[in-house]
This record gives C-alpha cells, structure tokens and sequence, in this order.
C-alpha cells in the first residue's frame, strides 16, 4: 500500500462510491463517510514524509524545484517515438497543504450531509453520496497529478458530479446555477485544453531544433525525443523553456509564452474566481447544500490558485511579469470589487460567497508580485481560507436549517438563542475577518508585506498603490463582518427564534476541527503551513526569477 | 483499349478466385438481399423471420470481412485488374475498418428495429433490402478509387435511402422528408456527375490516382487549372451531401426527423462515416501523388478549403441546435456538427505539414468507431422514449432518471461523450483530433484546434438541455416500459464508450493497424519521408 499510497487515497473515495451502489439505502452515508474518514487517515500518513528531514528543508524539498515524493509512474498511452502519456502522480509542498485539506473538507462536508434524510430535497440519496465521493477522487486528483493530460482529465472528472449536486439537490434557482458554473467551468476547460495540445507540440518543436534528443532537466538518465506532458519537465528543461520564451515562437501570430500563459490564467481564473468571470460563484453557492458550499468554498476555488501555482508560473514564467500590471490589478478589484458586494447582501450565503471572491483576491495578487513573501501569503491565504469559508458556509447552513430563510435583516440575537452556536459563529467569522491570533490574518499581511516588497522591483513600480489598496480593504472587510454579526447575532433575543435550539452534537463537533484549526494557523502558521510550503515555493520562485526573460 | 474503363482488360491475368474472395463481404450482403427476395416464397413473410435472415447474412459478411482484414493486413490490394491502381475495387485496411464497423452498426440497427417495428412491420423484406442495399452501396463507397464506381456506389446507397426515409406510405411527414432528401440528392449527384464529367474529360481516366497525378501538375500552375478546381468542387458537392457538410446539409435535419427512428440512426452515422472515409480515401490518393517536396505547397489551398468547411459545418450543426425542441432534430444537428470534427481530421492529413499523415486517418477512424457507440445509444434511448410516450419531443425526457434509469444513465452517458467529457470515449476521439491537428501545426491546424475547442463549449449547453430535462425536471409523468433487449442494447453502448476511454491505449493500437498498408499512399510514404528532416521549416514558422 505504501508504494501507491497516492493512488489508494485518490481512488479510496471512488471505490467507496463504487460500495455505495450496492449497499442497501440506509447504509449508503455510514459507508460514504466510512470512505471519507478512511482517506482522511491515509492521507495524514503524508505527513510523516513532510516532518522527517530533521529540520533541513533540502531533505524533503529538495535543492531544485522538481523534488517530488511517493511519485507513481506508468505509460498509459503511448504512440512509440511520437506521444507518452502517462500515469504520473507525486506530492510536493505546493500540493501537500491543498490534499490534506481536500481530505479534512471532503470528511467535514460528508458529515454535514448526514441529515440527508431531514432535506427539502431528499430523494436520491445513493446518487448524492456516490457523486459526493467521485467529486473527492477528483479533486485528489488535481493535486497530485504531474501528467498534464492526467490533470485535465481529473480537472473535468469534477465538473459533472458539481453539477448534478448544485442541480438535483440545490435551492429554488438551482438548474440556472448549475449550468453557469458548468458553462463557466468549461469556458476554462477548453482554454486549457489548447494550451495542453500546444504545450506538448511546441515542447516537441522545441526539442526536435535542438537536434532530437535532449537529457530530461530533472531525472537522471532519461532522454527525451518529443514533447512532454510532464509538468515539472515542461518547468525544468532548459531547452523547452528556451523555446517556449523564444520572441520567435509564436501562436497563430501571437508571442507563445504570454498567450499561453493568459490562456491558462483565464481558465483558472474563473475557478478562482476573479473579477469578471466570478460571476457563477454567488449562483452557485447560494443555491447549492450547504455541504457542497463547503466543498465549493473549501476547496474547489484553491484549483484556481493551484494551476498559477502549478502551471502558469513555473512553466511561463515570462508570461508572469508581462502580464503582472494586469493580474495584480485584476487581484485588486476582486478585493475591493468582492468587499463592496458582500457589504451590499441582504442574503447572509451571498455575502459570504462575495467575501470568497474578496479573500481570493489576494492570492492573485500575492501571486502576481512574484515575491516570495507574497508567493507564501498566496499559498497560506488560500489554506486559511479553505479552512474558514467552510465554515462559514456551514454556520449559515445551519441557521438555514433552522429558520428556512437567510435574510440578514430578519435575524438578532442569536448568541443569546444559541450560545454555542454563536461562540463558534464569532470565531468563524473573525477568523474571515482577519483578526489577528486567527488564519484570516497571517494570509492578508503576508500578501501586502510581499506587494511592498515587490516594490523594489523596478519592473513594479505600481507594487506600493496596490498594497496600500489592498490593506486598506481589511477596513471594508471588517466592516461587512462585524456589521454581519451585529445584525444576525448579537442583539435583543427574537421571539420568532426562541425554539431554535443550540448547535447539535454533530454540527458542533464539524465546527470544533474548523474552530480549532482557524486558531492554531493564525498562532503557528510557521509550523502548520509554512514549513510544509516554502520549501517548495522558494525553489519556484528561483526557478522563475532566474527564467530568462523573452530572448531573441 | 481506351474506353471508359481504361486499362482494364477483363479477367485475362486475374486471380478471379483470390480477387472474388477478397470482395466477398459485398457479394455476402448481395446474396442476403436475394435470400430476402427468396424468403417468402419459401419460408414466409413473417417479419421475424426475415429479420433472423438478415441477421445472419450480416453476421456472414461480418466473419468474411474478418477474412479479408487477416488477408489484406500487410498490404491492400485492387481488384478485378492486372494493373494494381486501376482496379475497380479496392481491400484494403481502411476499407475493412469501416465493414467492421458498418456490420456491427447494422446489427445495432436490427436489434433496434426488432424492438421497435417488429410487431407492427408489414413490409419486412421490402424494409430490409433497403436496407441491405443502402449498406452494400456504403461499403462499394469505401472500397474504391475509380470516377464510374464512386458515382454508382454513391447512388447505390443513396436511392435505397430516399426510399426507406418515407418508407411508411400513410405517413405524411416522412414522405415530405423522403422528397426533400431525393429532391437535394438528385441535385446533388448531378453536380457531382457533372464534376466527374469533367474530370474525365481533363485527365483522361477514371482512376482517381491518374486524376491526383495530373491535378498536381495542373494545380502547380497548370493552364486547365481553373477547370479543373471546379470539377473538384463539383465533385465534392456529391460527397459532401453524404456526409451532410455545410452548405449540403438542408436535407439532414428534415430527413431525419421524418424517418422511423431506426432509420435515422442508420443515416446519422453509416451515411456520414461512408461519405467521410471516401473522402479521406481520396485525400490519401491526392496527397500520395505529389511527388516532391516542392510540389507540397499545392496541398495547402486544398487542405485550407476542407478546413474551413470543417469550421463551417461544426460550427453551423451546433448553433442550429440551440433551438430544437425535437430529441431527434437535435441528434440531427448534432450529428452535422460531429461530421465537421471529422471533416477536421481529413483537412488534417491533407495539409502538408502532417507529418505521418495517419495520425489524422487514425483519428477519422477512432472518431467514425466511437460515434457508432454515442450515436447508437443516444438514438436508442430516445427511440425507447418515443415509443413509449408517442413523441420524441424534449418535453418526453422530463424526470426520465426517475421513469426509467436504466435509460437515463446511458443517455447522459452517450450526451457527455458526445459533449466530449472525460472519462467518456468521445473525449478520446476528440483527443486523437486535436493531436492531428496539432501534428499539422500552422495556421490551420492550431486555428481548427481553437474552433473545436470552442465547438465543445458551444455544443454543452444543447446537450446538456436533455439531461437537466431528465435529471433535474421532474412532473410526475408516468414510467417508462422498454424492452430488456433495448436496455440492454444502449447500456452496453453507454459501457462501451467507458471501456474505449480507459483502454484508450489499446484502442490506439488498433484504429492505427487499420489506418496502415493502403492502397495508394505508397507515394505518401516517400513524401512525408521527404518532408520529415524539412520539418524545421514547419517548426520555426511556429
């Protein structure tokens, strides 16, 4: 089990799925959460390989961007001498933090179906947990995927099991929301889709000027003769990325490396989601079950900064300062733009859908000044966001439970109603907010500390008005949270609340990790996220820092 | 002897039994035609019983074809002549490819009807010799590099087809349908003879690689030129009706909604797939005649003007699509826009940058083999519907998960793969597209890439109307019944296109064994060979 450790933790929920088709119907969610909390387990097992090293990060990171771990390597099709596509799964510090918290959210959500049965919608349950479980192969799949077609393959394994939960099981306005997101999905899919056939083709071209035969940038012994869907090859070999940065290489008339790179970003960038193709987010999330806003939130948006993280920058890093003018403004007014809808909601799920849109704002930006500060403020931003926007989908979820209505204005006093409830409410939302102790807050300065520092840059001579933008919109975030928790929570006691009774067992104990865990990354952030992460993400930013610039 | 067959000195100096043996799926289905004209004499005309005949001919021509595929694997042949490239008749690899999977189609077919029709079917031979006959006229289309038969193949397939669109008499629409379809294909097949007039007129043969070598010349800047690219264009025409291109594809959406469901699912894919492996038949010959690198550039315009009637047609068949209310109006348009992927792969491989023009035939061939299966199913299940509740209107799919899962499931299966979703065979066949189109490079091959990567955007939200009308709409309409046999013939397609995605390898394998050894590219070997060490030419206009 060790040696394809990867594999068994992507595939444990799609065997699950597989058991859930034969249970009887009763049992399908005890086997379904069986399955999540079994990957869960297996997954921590990482950890060991992540902690070990004795304190030198050279051990697990390695000297060179590339330094993979549990790598699993098989052809799967292959035209000899022309096309190799592989299975190709392997773990490093940019996917390590994203699985385990793919693992703890997929866990946290199943147990936040387990009333399924007390559901508005509640036919179908085998169907629901067995897309849920698909859903979860997929997203595993993203993150240790190195084969760029493999990648593709489980980005779009994801869709259809999304959409089917926000359809068949979402709110009054599902069947609008679940196309948006779907034609929006796709909109980036085929983007992605192009630049894949390009990538391999031009990787080709680039190898066969070179006389047909190079030696591989990172293994040893291994010579390649046509292109590559290998993300780190397609990253580390000199003579792919001369030819991929060339002037002379172009795109039906276009320069390569920024075309490929934009393409790319858009189709993240709608997964992200940034201003403008955020749109399908609010759809979404208002009208999907609370669970699957949590998958949505937790962990579906950290695709979007993943494929930056993954893709555009290591392999374009020439794109990354052409277009870092664009994609820090763009960050900018998903900030400020995400800050002032959520400020204007009167739905208490929307606004928390436009805080996500607000709070991945800043990972663009802390991506797009390529500091390494900002590069971890991007990375911490977005597991600190993975870990309090499910929970704030869920804290709305469950006073939806209980008053069938999510207008911000009906509710008051609720901590007075619901104490426990409205404890974990405050730390939840502060923790959104940015208060420093809590995850919110470690994310936001380290991505306006690494935009100042970016300042020195001379190609960045913007950096400073962006980050004195993007600190100053902490002001309309703390607005719109603590304008939030006065109206809904704090208060006189309503009458029309007075039967709701306190948290449940069960929502506690999903509140209590996510509480917990808010906590802990916002007091050690070195040892919960950071020394998993910088490894990694300082030997990618050599990486692209010392690309060479377009040549001619 | 310089008559209209040319060379052909018949039978002095030819194998008759080798070169019989090698036709014989052709004279399998004939004589399952005549058996069906014999049965009722002898055993009645009971339509079971006509069925089972028809069945076991096809299944005969299917064990025959398998022969002739061991035969010809090394190398196809040309048959009935003493000169190999003057042969009426062409076995070879690509031909099999197709038999194979036209057989297994027409058993797809059958089973249908015998579910369907069956009970009500009085005119059970007269149904199946249509039939029959349509079939026997698409594999002559694809087994053949001469004018005279391209032209009778062409119309062996097409008047059995007109006949059997309208082939129920009391049934206004379809006869409506049935003269629209003939009215067009007549039109159609004069341009066409008319082409193929002048053709032979200007070259002086029929045989297609005689034409391909003096086209060469001539395009390179020959006086007739102009001629002779409308001759082209003329003859184009003809096919280009068969496989429903834009501009020649008005008859498709109208014939087949007027036909039995049946029917339609026999035109929207053999018709399509015989007219397209013609083409890419023809494309073989043309690019193996230029000789030198030099004259590669004459296939540029050529392989540009197939290109972008492949755009053309793709992007037509899918925008037309947004407004059916008809599943099987849809299916129609659908199909038109899935007939211009294909077109795609055999701009592909006409383009001189291909270099190994069989990636592109192979992906024809891996498309041609996986629309069988998408199309099959999703025609089934909406013929299943249809039955059922009289209609094949969207409105019939409402809460289909509920009324009938065991249908819902492989539809959404057959949708998404037509989509091209992964993990479903129609990703794959589309992978194998792009791939040839990537190989080609350029201009064209990267702007069809983009193109059909934006026809996959735009064809999601048409398909996806059925499956919100099946999984998330639901007014209490009452269950569907079908047949164990239909729930059985579409699941296993919807199976089908799971198993030919996760094994795409193998399936790789194949579709290129077949797309090897033909008639005819002997000269398209040493031409790309040629232009293989030239490819920095290709590379640094990247």
């Amino acid at each position: 089990m060790s040696e394809h450790l990867l594999s068994w933790i992507v595939f444990l929920p799609a065997i699950g799925a597989l058991l859930c088709l034969f249970v009887p119907k009763r049992q399908v969610r005890t086997v379904a959460l069986l399955a999540t909390v079994l990957t869960l387990l297996l997954s921590l097992k990482l950890f060991g390989t992540f902690t070990g090293g004795g304190g030198d990060s050279s051990a697990v990171f390695g000297t060179r961007y590339g330094q993979l771990h549990h790598v699993e390597r098989a052809t799967w099709i292959q035209i000899p001498g022309k096309l190799n596509i592989e299975y190709f799964l392997g773990i490093d510090g940019l996917g390590f933090p994203l699985f385990i918290l793919t693992t703890v959210v997929s866990f946290l959500a199943c147990w936040a179906s387990w009333n399924f049965h007390e559901w508005k919608i509640n036919k179908g349950v085998r169907a629901y947990f067995v897309l849920f479980l698909l859903l979860e192969t997929g997203m595993l799949g993203v993150f240790v995927s190195l084969d760029f077609f493999l990648f593709y393959i489980f980005w779009e394994v994801m869709l259809l099991p999304m959409y089917f939960l926000i359809g068949v099981w979402g709110g009054p306005r599902r069947e609008y929301a679940a196309i948006k997101f779907f034609l929006f999905t796709l909109a980036g899919s085929v983007l992605m889709l192009v630049a894949l056939v390009a990538m391999y083709f031009y990787g080709g071209a680039g190898i066969e000027q070179a006389g047909g035969t190079i030696a591989s940038g990172y293994r040893q012994g291994v010579q390649l003769t046509h292109g590559t869907f290998d993300l780190i090859e397609l990253a580390v070999n000199p003579v792919i990325q001369r030819h991929f940065a060339a002037v002379s290489t172009t795109f039906l008339g276009m320069k390569f490396a920024p075309l490929m790179f934009m393409m790319l970003f858009i189709g993240f960038a709608i997964k992200l989601p940034s201003v403008p193709v955020h749109t399908w987010l609010p759809d979404a999330h208002v009208e999907a079950p609370t669970p699957i806003s949590m998958i949505l939130a937790g962990v579906l948006l950290k695709m979007g900064g993943y494929g930056f993280l993954r893709l555009c920058y290591p392999i374009f890093p020439s794109g990354g300062s052409t277009w870092a003018f664009f994609l820090a403004v763009v960050g900018v007014v998903s900030i400020l733009y995400g800050a002032l809808c959520a400020m204007a909601q009167s739905d208490f799920k929307k606004l928390v859908a436009y805080s996500s849109v607000s709070h991945m704002g800043y990972v663009l930006l802390g991506i797009a000044v390529m500091t390494d500060v900002g590069f971890q403020g991007a990375m911490f931003q977005m597991i600190a966001h993975g870990i309090s926007s499910p929970m704030c989908f869920f804290l709305v979820g469950v006073i939806y439970e209980r008053a069938h209505h999510r207008e911000i204005n009906r509710f008051g006093g609720l901590w007075l109603t619901m104490p426990r409830y409205g404890t974990m409410a405050t730390i939840g939302f502060f923790a959104s907010l940015g208060l420093p102790g809590l995850c919110g807050f470690i994310g936001e300065v380290w991505v306006v500390l690494g935009t100042f520092a970016a300042a020195k840059n001379p190609a960045m001579p913007w950096a400073y008005t962006m980050a004195i933008l993007a600190s100053s919109a902490v002001i309309l975030t703390a607005g719109y949270i603590l304008w939030l928790i006065r109206r809904v929570y704090l208060g006189k006691e309503r009458e029309e609340h007075e039967g709701f009774p306190d948290a449940s067992r069960r929502e506690t104990w999903i509140l209590v990790p996510m509480a917990v865990l808010c906590i802990a990354l916002g007091v050690l952030p070195q040892q919960m996220v950071f020394n998993f992460t910088n490894g990694t993400l300082n030997l990618m930013l050599n990486l692209v820092t010392g690309a060479p610039a377009m040549v001619g | 002897m310089d008559g209209i067959l040319g060379e052909v000195s018949l039978w002095s100096g030819v194998d008759v039994g080798r070169e019989l043996s090698l036709f014989s799926p052709m004279l399998a289905l004939s004589a399952t035609m005549l058996a069906i004209v014999a049965c009722p004499l002898i055993l009645g005309r009971g339509p079971r019983m006509i069925a089972t005949v028809s069945v076991l001919g096809v299944l005969v021509t299917l064990v025959l074809t398998m022969q002739v595929g061991r035969a010809v694997a090394g190398g196809g042949a040309s048959g009935l002549s003493t000169t190999p490239e003057a042969g009426l008749l062409i076995a070879d690899n690509l031909s099999v490819a197709f038999l194979l999977v036209l057989c297994v189609f027409l058993l797809g077919v059958m089973l249908l009807w015998w579910i369907g029709s069956a009970e009500t079917e009085r005119n059970a031979p007269e149904f199946f010799i249509l039939l029959i006959g349509s079939a026997l006229g698409m594999a002559l289309m694809v087994s053949t590099a001469n004018l005279l038969m391209i032209v009778a193949a062409i119309e062996t397939a097409s008047l059995p087809s007109y006949a059997i669109v309208g082939f129920d008499k009391r049934d206004r629409k379809g006869a409506e349908a049935s003269l629209k379809y003939m009215v067009f294909g007549a039109v159609c097949a004069a341009i066409m003879l008319y082409g193929v007039s002048l053709l032979y007129g200007l070259a002086g043969s029929l045989s297609v690689q005689d034409i391909a070598r003096y086209a060469v010349a001539q395009l390179g800047g020959g006086e007739n030129r102009l001629l002779l690219a409308a001759a082209l264009v003329c003859f184009v025409a003809g096919v280009a009706f068969k496989i429903s291109a834009v501009p020649f594809h008005f008859w498709c959406p109208d014939a087949f909604e007027g036909a039995k469901i049946e029917v339609t699912t026999w035109l929207s894919v053999a018709s399509k797939a015989a007219g397209l492996i013609l083409l890419a038949r023809m494309v073989v010959i043309f690019s193996g005649a230029v000789s030198s690198p030099l004259a590669m550039h004459i296939l540029d315009p050529l392989a540009w003007a197939m290109g972008i009637m492949a755009a053309v047609t793709c992007t037509v068949g899918n925008f037309a699509a947004y407004r059916q209310t008809s599943v099987k109006r849809l299916l129609a348009y659908s199909s038109i826009a899935h007939a211009g992927y294909m077109l795609m792969a055999a701009a592909a491989f006409l383009h001189p940058a291909s270099l190994g023009a069989e990636s592109g035939l192979a992906a024809l061939i891996a498309y041609v083999v996986v629309y069988v299966f998408m199309n099959l199913g999703a025609f089934g299940v909406t013929a299943m519907v249809a039955w059922d509740t009289g209609g094949d209107g969207i409105e019939n799919f409402n809460g289909l998960m509920r009324r009938a899962p065991w249908l819902a499931v492989p539809m959404v299966f057959c949708l998404m793969s037509l989509i091209g979703m992964p993990i479903f065979a129609g990703f794959v066949a589309k992978w194998w597209i792009l791939v040839a189109l990537g190989n080609v490079g350029h201009t064209l091959g990267w702007t069809l890439t983009v193109v059909l990567a934006l026809n996959t955007l735009f064809s999601l939200y048409f398909y996806m109307r059925i499956v919100v009308q099946m999984t998330l709409r639901d007014d209490g309409r009452p269950m569907v019944r079908a047949s164990s046999g239909g729930i059985a013939l579409v699941n296993f397609c919807g199976l089908a296109l799971l198993v030919l995605f996760f094994f795409a390898d193998p399936f790789k394998q194949a579709t290129d064994r077949f797309s090897r050894n033909l008639v005819g590219p002997k000269a398209a070997k040493t031409a790309t060979s040629l232009l293989g060490p030239s490819s920095e030419s290709s590379a640094s206009s990247r």
